[in-house]
């Protein structure tokens, strides 16, 4: 017994031996100054490539940092406007007036990392790489678009598209998150033998960072400021010096795991969380905030709402009777305050999301005819399923309970969306008998058998999505109906979606940022459908809509700027909103904390120089504006 | 009866007691008419233990008591068949194997080894991929059911294989018993023993390998056990939001559950080998 | 003679066993419905919105080709025998291609295997000696306690001790990092320091539900030959009470265990899955988790193919030293 104790002690002795030298408050595990290291959380779980930096090298991981950092594209997104503007490119495309050659004039005073200058060279080579190579994953695509890619001088390149292609910059450059066209440095690479071999350990870049250590195990890249800053492109646009001399990205692990590091000022900005952990940082931790300073905290731009898909190949979820009848089975307030608590701006119309830009450009417009949309019953009467309510009983609801919530109607509108679907399951019930459905005492029947169905949601992704399907399947089970749930992993769920092996779907098959809706909604055209078990190019909810995909395939020959393009949108949304084909829940909310101990002048809403958008390429034009802390 | 329990000690009392709790939440309280605990906003969200909610209500406005009687349900279910399935094959496996020897025995040592060397966690998580909700409380059992059985099996024929050069087998060979018999007179009292305890750590294998692929987000997503109790109150921050009463239960009752099963196990050895006269 | 008749019968099922789980672990991801080339075009999608249909379907033709999933399920196998089993060589790894399979879990399996053992074999020591003392001494002091705090820890589910350590000696003690931390490319010294403290606290986590199995299988083995007839007539002999624990109750437990503790190599890497998500300490475990959810085959098989044939040759090994220790057992 004594020898036991002995033991102990001795281990506990050694233990607390090694405990210390850990990082302190003046310098970070790495070693570099706590005051001079930005830290940032990475977007993807620990790296098993680690040292690999080549964007064309598959497997890279370019949320790590490598994106937002290191490398540039032709075009970067305001995401405040929702706009694109010139980054590596000076102006948007100039094209001809069929949309087959485009005409990009480049920025000039860009230099590489190493001194080069950055010029035409670059991108001709990079563009002719892709369509080369067949070992980098766009090759095939970009060979179905470019015919040429030409240097005309310099600072001036011209695009040849095999056909028609009036979206250069949306498709070629960054819309949403990033984009796989990244300008490669040609004095480099063309000295390769396989570009798509390469893993560039030591990249040569145009971002305002360089890498100056990362972990081989993966969980972290530390970046260093370029000494020549000013010849970067984010240096040559904003002229202003980014602050950080070091940013180091860094893999925090579980959720538990990351909300400490965050509560001890360990890291400065986190990528996502639940409003859950938000609570508890907040609590613990006064110099921790989010998008707003107060409820709802989270940020509603995100350009994917979540609701429930259809797989529409299948009877009788291919009824727009019985879509409709689940929309109304569903009592949405209830579903919101399970989601997060009430937070969050409705978006139920189909496909697109209502994010800041979209609420105004394609909700408020059709207001007027959603509030006169009447679905007619087998009865021969009429109902309007449109719910104008909502954002006043949600204010009241939260107000009650102690939140600060605007009385303003704009305010409201901007943190509740415009509208939901009303909850009135007497006519979910008839529209379900519409739909061929049959109600009887021990429960609903279709076609003389009892009748159930499966919700399905991903098991391992986001919050919103996952809770989403579990109110909603807490909602469907209160109206009556025997369904099931199941979470899958997302390898399962992917292949699934494209077969069609599912019934009812948490998913967020939806988008929505740039006014052009073009490549948001081209992938529901019914011309892209396979049979069932078959995998195909469209979407895997199969809606089979001839105005839809007519619409589509007209707005495919315009120019994003043609007003008729818009009209065709407006138009687009109203036929799908009378066909139901995706019930929407909400924007994209996403809570985005971030640390102010050692750094400030996060973007906010109060001062919204930019989205909250860290793990998106635009991050580099976020870094020169944080600040440390005097 | 009686005799029984003047005759046993304290710790197989104590087993038997906390065991028969669990038994009677599981399996008695359980059919107390009750709202469904699964269904969302029954009550007021997260409040504090009370007169009507025994253990509050959860963040979505669940009875975390009931929640809790389910869960204890479902996991003891799920922990009895896969420990009833594992134990009986396991240790009819082992017994034959180990006394019948020859082509018998490497056959079936060859199918359980396989089954040992496959590590089962990672086959565990793709088996729950392929079954998706349908799985049921039997089916998720059965699954790990598939795993549970090997071990014993080797353990029981290794054990058997140094009984069989025993001095007492050897006798009850010799005085001329059957095969069969010998077993069922010599050894199954034996290895009954180990079994046992065995069927403790099973019951608790299985509950803990629910737990994990629960941890993982794996398990069905409307099956309510212990572990994806837990799962759900750290999916909703109830760790460090202190709400201890959500996440607290699930964790005590699965420790006081397992301390309870390993006490009648341990209590009952002693027990057999006093009745033994050893 | 009997000895090498014995050895290549074993070998023989050694390698029938191996065989026969290599080829259930092949053809069971295969059947799932799910797709590596989906995975990887669902993960872009979640990230940069939906993709253009004419972009997916090129996407899709190039990756299936540059995966390698173009020939035929039996094709697949034959080469996957021939190079995987031969020469460890799985191919690519598909989440993170083309980097080599082999070359990513090279890089991590040291960390699972050096945490894993080391934690295993402390806790198979240190169990079976308090195991030992508690059957065989069963109404000393000491040895109730021990025993007593075995059985509180050991049905605690695992993530939550490792949660709580976590929580104590990371974030309110800070005397560790919250996440393992370690520095590999500033020297020797740099990296044993970094590497020590980074296992402490997972290595203490596993040590603690280990023990507690051994302890209790341990005890029950040893309490059951303790009271076995010739443990009795030793002690009518007169012999000392440690030789009797050491000589005839001690050897004659440890053999269960020595086969247990083989098998129980096993979890070295399904069981290091939580340690390694928890702590985020390096290992192939976080890399079979995220290979199965990303239906990464070529990891998948990578990874389990190599546990397969360690515990299989572990196995073996104990098989083979069995007469060694136990002169009952004769190789049969």
């Amino acid at each position: 017994m004594r020898k036991i104790i002995a033991m102990f002690l001795t281990a506990l002795m050694a233990l607390s031996l090694c405990a210390f030298g850990a990082a302190s408050a003046e310098s970070t595990e790495v070693g570099t100054p706590r005051s001079e290291t930005l830290i940032v959380e990475c977007q993807s779980a620990a790296s098993s490539t680690a040292g690999q930096f080549n964007p064309y090298m598959q497997g890279t991981q370019n949320g790590f940092g490598i994106h937002q950092l290191l490398w540039s594209h032709l075009w970067e997104m305001d995401t405040v406007k929702g706009e694109q503007f010139g980054d590596l490119a000076e102006s948007m495309p100039v094209s001809n007036e069929d949309f087959t050659e485009h005409i990009v004039t480049l920025r000039q005073g860009i230099k590489w990392s190493d001194g080069e200058d950055f010029t035409a060279d670059d991108v001709v080579y990079t563009v002719n790489m892709i369509l080369t190579n067949t070992g980098i994953a766009q090759n095939a695509y970009y060979n179905t678009v470019f015919a040429s890619v030409e240097k005309v001088d310099d600072y001036t390149v011209k695009f040849v598209t095999k056909e028609s292609f009036p979206r250069l910059s949306q498709k070629f450059g960054v819309t949403i998150w990033g984009n796989d066209l990244r300008i490669m440095p040609e004095h480099i690479y063309s000295k390769l033998d396989d570009p798509s071999q390469f893993q560039n350990s030591e990249p040569v870049v145009t971002g305002p960072y360089t890498v100056k250590e990362y972990d081989s195990l993966g969980n972290w890249i530390l970046y260093e400021r370029r000494e020549d800053w000013q010849n970067s492109d984010v240096g040559v646009i904003t002229g202003v010096e980014p602050q950080a001399k070091y940013i180091l990205f860094k893999y925090l692990g579980d959720d538990t795991t990351r909300q400490m590091a965050m509560m001890s000022n360990q890291v400065d900005i986190l990528c996502e969380v639940t409003p859950e952990a938000l609570e508890v940082m907040t609590s613990a931790n006064d110099k921790i905030a989010c998008w707003y300073p107060d409820y709802p905290y989270a940020t509603f731009d995100d350009p994917c709402s979540k609701g429930i898909a259809f797989e529409m190949a299948k009877a009788p979820f291919s009824s727009k009777y019985f879509r409709w009848g689940v929309a109304l089975a569903m009592n949405f307030d209830e579903i919101s305050m399970n989601i997060f608590e009430g937070a969050g701006r409705a978006s139920v119309l189909p496909i697109l999301t209502a994010t800041t830009a979209i609420q105004e450009l394609y909700y408020k417009p059709i207001e007027q005819w959603l509030k006169d949309f009447e679905l007619v019953l087998d009865d021969g009467t009429s109902f309007n399923p449109w719910d104008p309510d909502y954002k006043d009983r949600m204010a009241e609801k939260l107000s009650a309970s102690g939140y600060d919530i605007p009385t303003d109607p704009i305010e409201r509108e901007a943190m509740f969306g415009i509208g939901c679907w009303k909850y009135a399951p007497d006519v979910a019930e008839k529209l379900f008998v519409m739909a061929g459905l049959e109600k009887k005492d021990d429960g609903w029947y279709y076609e003389g058998q009892p009748f159930t169905f499966e919700l399905t949601y991903l098991a391992e992704t986001e919050a919103q999505a996952g809770r989403g399907t579990l109110a909603a399947y807490d909602q469907l089970i209160k109206f009556g109906f025997n369904c099931t749930i199941s979470s899958v992993n997302s390898a399962t769920w992917t292949t699934n979606d494209q077969t069609g092996n599912f019934e009812l779907g948490g998913y967020w098959p939806t988008g929505g940022i740039t006014k052009d809706i073009y490549s948001q909604i081209n992938g529901w055209a019914n011309d892209l459908i396979v049979p069932l078990g078959e995998i195909g190019s469209g979407q895997g909810s199969r809606w089979d809509n001839q105005q839809a995909t007519d619409i589509i395939h007209e707005l495919a020959t315009l120019s994003p700027d043609d007003p008729k393009a818009y009209e065709l949108g407006i138009e687009f949304l109203k036929v799908a909103t009378e066909d139901l084909p995706f019930i929407g829940f909400h924007s994209g909310t996403k809570y985005v904390p971030t640390n102010s101990t050692y750094w400030e002048n996060y973007p906010s809403s109060e001062n919204a120089y930019n989205g909250p958008w860290w793990w998106w390429s635009c991050f580099k034009f976020i870094v020169p504006y944080i600040t440390p802390v005097q | 009866m009686r005799k029984f329990w003047r005759n046993s000690n304290v710790r197989l009392k104590a087993g038997l007691i906390v065991t028969a709790f669990f038994v009677v939440l599981g399996f008695i309280v359980y059919y107390f008419p009750h709202a469904n605990p699964f269904s969302y906003n029954t009550y007021p969200k997260k409040l504090p233990p009370s007169g009507a909610n025994w253990l509050g209500t959860t963040s979505m406005g669940q009875d975390i008591f009931w929640l809790l009687i389910e869960a204890i349900h479902n996991s003891l279910s799920i922990g009895l068949i896969v420990a009833l399935i594992g134990t009986v094959v396991g240790v009819f496996v082992g017994l034959i194997a180990g006394f019948t020897g020859g082509a018998l025995d490497r056959v079936l040592m060859v199918i359980t080894d396989t089954f040992v060397v496959i590590p089962s966690l990672p086959i565990l998580i793709l088996m729950t991929a392929l079954m998706k909700g349908r799985s049921t409380v039997i089916l998720m059992a059965l699954v790990l059911a598939m795993f549970a059985w090997a071990w014993p099996s080797r353990q029981i024929r290794s054990m058997a294989l140094s009984m069989k050069e025993r001095d007492f087998i050897q006798t009850a060979w010799f005085s001329g018993e059957g095969t069969v018999q010998v077993v069922l007179t010599e050894i199954l009292p034996f290895a009954l023993t180990w079994s046992l305890s065995n069927f403790m750590n099973a019951t608790l294998g299985a509950i803990a390998s629910e737990s994990s692929l629960a941890v993982l987000g794996l398990s069905p997503a409307n099956l309510i056990s212990l572990g994806n109790m837990i799962q759900w109150a750290r999916e909703r921050n109830a760790i460090l939001a202190r709400q201890w009463f959500w996440i607290g239960s699930p964790i005590v009752a699965t420790v006081i559950l397992f301390i309870g099963l390993f006490m009648l196990i341990t209590g009952y050895n002693d027990y057999m080998s006093l009745k033994r006269g050893r | 003679m009997k000895f090498w008749k014995y050895f290549g019968l074993r070998l023989f099922t050694w390698a029938l066993t191996i065989f026969i789980g290599v080829t259930f672990i092949f053809f069971i991801p295969r059947m799932f419905p799910s797709d590596p080339v989906e995975t990887m075009i669902g993960q872009i999608q979640a990230r940069s919105g939906q993709m253009d249909p004419a972009e997916k379907a090129a996407l899709r033709k190039t990756l299936r080709v540059q995966f390698g999933l173009e020939g035929s399920l039996s094709e697949q196998y034959l080469s996957y025998l021939n190079r995987g089993l031969l020469h460890f060589d799985f191919g690519p790894s598909l989440m993170n291609f083309p980097a080599d399979t082999r070359s990513i879990i090279g890089k991590y399996l040291p960390y699972t295997l050096g945490l894993s053992l080391t934690s295993t074999l402390i806790a198979w020591v240190i169990g079976n000696v308090i195991g030992l003392l508690a059957g065989f001494r069963k109404d000393k002091r000491s040895s109730k306690i021990l025993e007593g705090i075995a059985i509180a820890i050991y049905p605690i589910p695992y993530f939550l001790v490792a949660l709580v350590l976590q929580i104590v000696f990371a974030f309110v003690l800070k005397w560790f990092d919250l996440q393992s931390f370690i520095l590999t490319n500033n020297g020797v010294w740099q990296f044993v320091r970094s590497l020590v403290r980074a296992s402490i606290l997972p290595g203490v986590s596993m040590l603690l539900l280990g023990t507690g199995w051994w302890i209790i299988s341990m005890k029950s083995l040893a309490a059951t030959t303790a009271a076995e007839e010739f443990v009795l007539y030793a002690r009518y002999r007169g012999l000392s009470e440690s030789k009797i624990g050491k000589d005839y109750v001690f050897r004659n437990s440890i053999l269960t265990q020595i086969t247990a503790l083989a098998m129980s190599l096993g979890t070295v890497f399904s069981g290091s899955i939580m340690t390694e998500i928890i702590f985020g300490y390096p290992g192939v475990g976080k890399l079979l988790q995220s290979a199965i959810l990303q239906s990464d085959y070529n990891m998948i098989l990578g990874v389990i193919t190599i546990s397969i044939v360690a515990i299989s040759t572990a196995t073996l090994i104990a098989d083979l030293v069995y007469p060694f220790i136990d002169p009952r057992i004769r190789y049969s």
